[in-house]
């Protein structure tokens, strides 16, 4: 999303906002445009922006620059409370001393309706979060998913156009958070309105969202729906940021021909990738291929102009059930490959520790990523790798691993 | 590690030296003998005689009227002061914590002659109002402090969820802040309340002829009554502190 | 003016009441104090009408000085002695268990609670020279039988200490409370004897407890008025006895204004060392939403 291209069309846009906090420039000219009814999620690591950006949204923050505009109308200085969009706060933000029938009565309460109206909202509310019987309980009382669907149904009995959700999952455990997550799909489908979700667990956003955006420092560095966040990604900080992926450093050599481009790698044979016209001959790159991509053979396969093939060996194998974990050495170069188990693996010949094989890949199947940003000054330092380091705790697909 | 018996003997010794002059007088104050220098067997009298001291009651009269009053209005100027202390940083602020510091670190005598020249200034006459005036400016100091120590703590997300939720200021203020901050606005009024009752050089300066406190009624007992008289007195408010402050207590307690 | 964050709107709303009334009832009671000192008496017991250095210079007479230097004199015993006794019974309060430390802490704050003048008139019957401990020590020949223990300098300290020392003790104890003692026992394994670990590793560590009670007690101390009016004498009056005598028997208010001014700057000084001698960190940081 370029910006600064003209006004976006969108149910909620934000045009060039920034905010500082002092000398820190938490926001920096974000732009982006989203859709009525649409699941979005501003997915980054902490510090990155996302919860200062949610705030502005909500009103709680007056940015320095930039515009908010929701169904066409500016509301970048209408102050929260005027504004239709809710919040779940992280900590939820229950009141205390309220019941949750008082809570969630709460905004209606404020907008002075009738006893008759609240009434029959609230008994919705409870009903669509399933908080019909603790409805005369305190909030102390209550279980982290509990106070959760009270801070939905004091929410959306507003009838909000955006619903704001701030890292909703983050103090909850595991198995409660896979459940939760459910049930905030559930309602989004049954409620309809646009939901904004800011987290950090890259997990929750690609099984939630309709669409993603990637922030970092301040800045959005990718919008796109999950798939093509996670198999084209812009940067080197996205491929790194979402699921797991392997860098080779170098800079491109050739143009082979109309489809495929020549990539020289320090230590190793020159490797093929699919051309990408913006990536010039002399350009420094990153080439990204994600493991499952790779697959481990145990004799050289035959050459066929479109696969990269380089020898390797094994140095840790770690066997997950569905899929098996292998790091191998090619060359100064550690890579991982994720092999899924499609056939019966007691019939094969394992591959063990030590073991000489051959990697194999499609040059479809990487991408480039420029090494170089003006803006960052300079060539790009690789993103810190998880991949050469001990696999992380088995999770279901759906959580995915949670990210810093 | 070797423990030296020293910090606790001190704290004994401490202790006691708190509590005798304490248990001289209740056990004085049935001292039968009415120059309460030597016993003289059990007696009541001293008691007896205090229901009957109208004077001692029109005092407490007095004191009670001017402490509840001196609590309401200070109650309500001190959570105002704290609040404008807490949500804001300038430098008016630090202006008005200046001032708020002020009646708590100057000597009292200070505090009462300066106002005794200001009523004298302006022409106010000394009695009931003029030491209501005096107790509303150094209770509102005190208030201002505890509310300000509950404030601090207190969670900032539930007021922007309250705006959130479409509320103004004022209505995020009365329905939210409020009532989440009642129990350390009763805690400042009881301090108030208690500095009020208790206080004597400041009263005795804006007093005047007209009004006593009690506090002033015991000072002029203690400078021409008998002291075995005052000994049931003084038992007396010990009593009833005492189960003023366990009272509390327990309330503080029910409500956690 | 709506902002999204509107946080500067409703500051004056909140400050108003009470800045303005302290403002007229302490801050401008403060200044007619200064003012009246340069006024004459009037012979019926008000503000005179003219201006005048008289009253000043009456302050400069002998008497005056020796009650002045009395006076901080005692004040200053009286802070020293309730800090020697406070820090090890803070000491003492910060090391014992949690249900003990509850239990001497409702021991310390209760006579608190009872009546100030209560607490002075039962010393005056303790000190009595026909009371129970004139009589013991007598007997044990430590003090004479004809001896007062009443209506001196020495009283005057006692008491005083007595009415000051819960005020000493709960700022050194809320310091003791945060002292992490475990920095005792490294100083004790480097092979500091416990005296010394006392002075240069505990005394240093709780200073701002220190200062805080220091301040808390010297300052009330100099304006002392009760204290030496019920068990002083003649010998040992202060500063405060002298301007109640001006307001209440000599009807001289402005001499009572001046002695009350010396009073104050007397106050000031201490007060403004402290200001100038903490460091700058007690500013509360302000709560706000930090980048996300």
């Amino acid at each position: 999303m370029p910006a600064g291209s003209g006004p976006m069309a969108g149910f909620l846009v934000l045009e060039g906002v920034s905010k500082s906090f002092g000398s820190v420039r938490a926001v920096e000219s974000v732009s982006l445009a989203i859709e009525r009814g649409e699941f979005f999620s501003l997915l980054g690591p902490s510090g990155c922006g996302k919860t200062t950006l949610l705030r502005v949204i909500a009103g709680l923050e007056r940015p320095d620059a930039g515009r908010v505009l929701l169904d066409d109308q500016d509301i970048t200085a209408l102050p929260a409370n005027k504004r239709k969009v809710n919040t779940i706060f992280q900590s939820y933000a229950l009141f205390p001393h309220m019941t949750v029938r008082e809570n969630v009565a709460f905004g209606l309460k404020v907008a002075k309706r009738p006893a008759s109206e609240i009434e029959r909202e609230v008994e919705r509310m409870l009903a669509l979060v399933q908080m019909q019987d603790q409805a005369d309980k305190r909030p102390a009382l209550l279980s982290g998913g509990q106070k959760q669907r009270v801070a939905v149904a004091r929410a959306l009995i507003n009838r909000p156009q955006v619903l704001l959700l701030d890292e909703p999952l983050a103090s909850l455990d595991l198995k409660l958070r896979q459940r939760m997550l459910l049930e905030l799909d559930l309602i989004h489908d049954e409620v309809g309105i646009t939901f904004l979700y800011v987290t950090h667990d890259q997990g929750e956003a690609m099984s939630l969202s309709d669409r993603i955006a990637v922030m970092n420092r301040g800045r959005v560095e990718q919008v796109g729906t999950p798939a093509q966040v996670y198999e084209a990604p812009r940067s080197s900080f996205v491929a790194a940021f979402i699921g797991d992926t392997n860098f080779f450093e170098g800079h491109v050599v050739e143009l082979v021909n109309a489809e495929y481009s020549r990539i020289a790698i320090d230590g190793l044979p020159p490797l093929l990738s699919f051309n990408d016209t913006a990536k010039q001959p002399g350009m420094p790159v990153y080439l990204s291929v994600r493991p499952e991509k790779l697959r481990i053979l145990r004799e050289a396969p035959v050459p066929d102009g479109r696969h990269n093939v380089l020898a390797a060996r094994v140095e840790d194998v770690v066997y997950l059930g569905t899929h098996t974990r292998f790091w191998v050495r090619a060359g100064a170069h550690r890579v991982a490959v994720f092999q899924q188990q499609g056939r019966f693996l007691l019939d094969e010949r394992p591959v063990r520790w030590g073991d000489d094989v051959w990697i194999s890949w499609h040059a479809d199947d990487g991408f480039m990523i420029e090494r170089f940003s003006e803006a960052d000054g300079g060539l790009v330092e690789r993103p810190p790798q998880k991949i050469g380091e001990e696999p992380s705790a088995i999770s279901e697909a759906a959580a995915g691993d949670s990210k810093e | 590690m070797r423990r030296s018996r020293f910090p606790l003997l001190v704290t004994v010794a401490v202790i006691v030296f708190f509590y005798l002059p304490i248990l001289v007088l209740v056990v004085n104050s049935f001292n039968a003998s009415r120059f309460g220098s030597s016993w003289q067997g059990f007696s009541l009298r001293w008691y007896a005689g205090l229901v009957t001291e109208r004077e001692i009651w029109a005092a407490l009269r007095v004191t009670l009227i001017v402490a509840v009053s001196a609590t309401a209005v200070s109650a309500v100027l001190g959570t105002t002061a704290a609040l404008a202390m807490h949500r804001h940083r300038t430098r008016l602020q630090r202006f008005h914590s200046l001032l708020i510091a002020v009646p708590l670190v100057m000597p009292e005598i200070l505090i009462g002659i300066s106002l005794l020249l200001l009523f004298a200034i302006i022409g106010l006459g000394l009695g009931i109002f003029s030491i209501f005036l005096a107790h509303v400016t150094f209770c509102l100091s005190f208030v201002a402090i505890v509310v300000l120590g509950r404030l601090e703590g207190f969670d900032e997300s539930l007021l922007e969820a309250a705006r959130d939720l479409g509320a103004t200021w004022w209505t995020a203020t009365w329905r939210v802040l409020l009532p989440l901050l009642a129990p350390g606005i009763a805690a400042g009024a009881l301090l108030a309340f208690t500095l009020s009752i208790d206080d004597f050089v400041i009263t005795f300066f804006v007093a005047g002829p007209g009004a006593t406190t009690l506090p002033i009624r015991i000072y002029s007992m203690i400078k021409h009554g008998s002291p075995p008289l005052i000994s049931a007195l003084s038992t007396l408010l010990l009593v009833v502190t005492l189960v003023a402050v366990w009272l509390s207590q327990r309330l503080i307690e029910r409500r956690a | 003016m709506s902002t999204a964050t509107p946080r500067k709107t409703g500051e004056w709303p909140l400050t108003l009441p009470s800045m303005v009334w302290l403002a007229v009832l302490v801050l401008v009671p403060a200044l007619i104090v200064f003012v009246v000192a340069f006024r004459s008496a009037d012979p019926y017991g008000g503000v005179g009408a003219r201006w005048t250095l008289d009253t000043l210079r009456d302050l400069a007479r002998e008497s005056y000085l020796l009650i002045g230097w009395r006076t901080v004199y005692l004040s200053l015993l009286t802070t020293t002695l309730c800090l020697l006794f406070a820090t090890p019974m803070a000491y003492f309060m910060a090391r014992v268990s949690e249900r003990w430390r509850h239990v001497l802490l409702l021991l310390v704050v209760v006579p608190f609670w009872t009546s100030f003048l209560v607490r002075i008139f039962a010393w005056k019957v303790v000190l009595h020279p026909e009371g129970l401990l004139k009589r013991a020590l007598a007997a044990l020949h430590l003090v004479s039988p004809e001896a007062t223990l009443l209506y001196n300098p020495g009283a005057v300290l006692l008491v005083m200490v007595y009415i000051s020392l819960p005020f000493a003790i709960l700022p050194i104890y809320a310091a003791a409370e945060r002292f992490d003692f475990s920095l005792l026992e490294a100083a004790r394994d480097l092979g500091a004897g416990s005296l010394t670990a006392f002075r240069s590793v505990f005394m240093p560590g709780i200073r701002r407890g220190l200062a805080s009670a220091a301040l808390l007690v010297f300052i009330p101390s100099l304006g002392s008025y009760i204290v030496p009016d019920i068990v002083g004498g003649p010998r040992s009056e202060m500063i405060g006895n002298v301007i109640a005598q001006r307001v209440f028997s000599d009807r001289n208010l402005p001499h009572a204004g001046a002695l009350s001014a010396v009073l104050t700057l007397l106050v000031l000084a201490p007060m403004l060392a402290a200001l100038v001698l903490r460091s700058p960190q007690e500013e509360i940081p302000a709560r706000r939403a930090g980048p996300g």
